[in-house]
């Protein structure tokens, strides 16, 4: 019984790490800045709408008020949705090769593009099907 | 008893690795799952629906100047065709009479996001479309929905780099009335995302610039 505590104990405290190493949809990113820093905004950002560069630029300048877990999950959430929109922005050039071998009748077609590669991911390299999962395809 | 205890901490430890894997918690407005967005817009066929939206604009801007319907309950809908194309109707919360959108909402925006960046929907561009429920200026309703849309849009092509060309936003205050019958009922202000046809298809029509360049109407002159 004592090992099973223990294990349960240590996969509890394993959880939010897994958790947090997880990269978040926008939809769970929006909303735990949202949860998270609501009360904080109200007080401190009021008239600063859902604009990274300016909520951030607020947040960052009132930190002295600003409580600890809006803190800590704004940066998650804005790192979150960077990582997310830049792992979009090279998905191209990371399957460049792909695109050329796999999907090149559809080059100038982005969306059928990125289609074409996401169908394709079994022959996909290594690389690009990193860079698939990063971007959140799947 | 010694059971009782057991369970008892079992319990316990079940819930706090309950409370520790689910980071995302204490939603203030629940989001409408990404996934139902992206079945119901992705149902939108090839075509190009006959839609002008800045002569649109302009249409119920004459109309509110007119003071023409006056009656909310007798009032038309300024675009029957909205409602046969294929949408989502869903919820923000913003500031009084503001375009700020509250953060209770920001994880609805983000779902937006979600949806619009699946490769199903890349291929399509999209109207949102923001309405209020009658009460007030009939004009200034206008105008705030307006800007609520843009808000919207603003907020999706900066913060989640949808792209711009594949958004447009309109604003119809309350000429279009999703429940007539109680025109002040808050179901009338739920803003819609609608499927619109394919960017590299649908090009800017000759026309539209300058009906939206006639001055006079409030809608007209927001931030694109």
């Amino acid at each position: 019984m004592n090992r099973i505590r223990i294990a349960l104990l240590v996969l509890a405290m394993c959880a939010p790490s897994l958790a947090s190493a997880q990269a978040l949809k926008f939809e769970e990113a929006a909303t735990l800045l949202g949860a998270s820093c609501g009360k904080d905004i109200d007080d401190n950002c009021r008239g600063v709408n859902f604009d990274p560069n300016r909520l951030k630029e607020c947040l960052n300048r009132n930190q002295d008020v600003v409580s600890a877990k809006c803190q800590t999950d704004s940066t998650r959430a804005f790192s979150a949705i960077t990582q997310r929109i830049t792992a979009r922005t090279t998905l191209m050039k990371l399957c460049n090769w792909e695109m050329n071998h796999l999907c090149s009748e559809f080059k100038t077609d982005p969306a059928k593009g990125l289609q074409c590669l996401l169908d394709s991911t079994k022959k996909a390299t290594g690389n690009c099907n990193k860079a698939i999962t990063a971007a959140g395809y799947r | 008893m010694r059971w009782g205890t057991r369970l008892r901490t079992l319990g316990l430890l079940l819930g706090t690795l309950a409370v520790a894997a689910v980071p995302v918690s204490g939603r203030a407005q629940t989001a409408i799952p990404a996934g139902e967005i992206i079945d119901k817009l992705s149902a939108a066929g090839d075509t190009t629906p006959d839609l002008d939206v800045a002569a649109l604009k302009q249409q119920a801007a004459d109309r509110v100047k007119a003071k023409a319907d006056a009656q909310p309950l007798r009032r038309p809908l300024i675009a029957p065709l909205l409602t046969k194309l294929t949408q989502v109707r869903f919820d923000v919360l913003f500031d009084p009479d503001t375009s700020l959108i509250r953060p209770g909402s920001y994880g609805m925006i983000g779902s937006l996001a979600d949806a619009l960046s699946d490769p199903k929907l890349q291929p399509y561009k999209f109207l949102i479309v923001d309405h209020t429920e009658s009460g007030g200026r009939r004009d200034a309703n206008l105008a705030l929905s307006q800007r609520r849309a843009d808000s919207i849009r603003d907020v999706l092509v900066s913060t989640f780099k949808i792209s711009g060309k594949r958004l447009v936003a309109l604003g119809l205050g309350e000429e279009q009335l999703q429940d007539a019958n109680k025109p002040a009922a808050p179901v009338n202000a739920r803003a819609q995302i609608v499927a619109f046809g394919k960017p590299d298809v649908v090009e800017p029509k000759p026309a539209a610039p300058s009906a939206a360049a006639k001055k006079g109407a409030a809608p007209a002159k927001k931030k694109r």
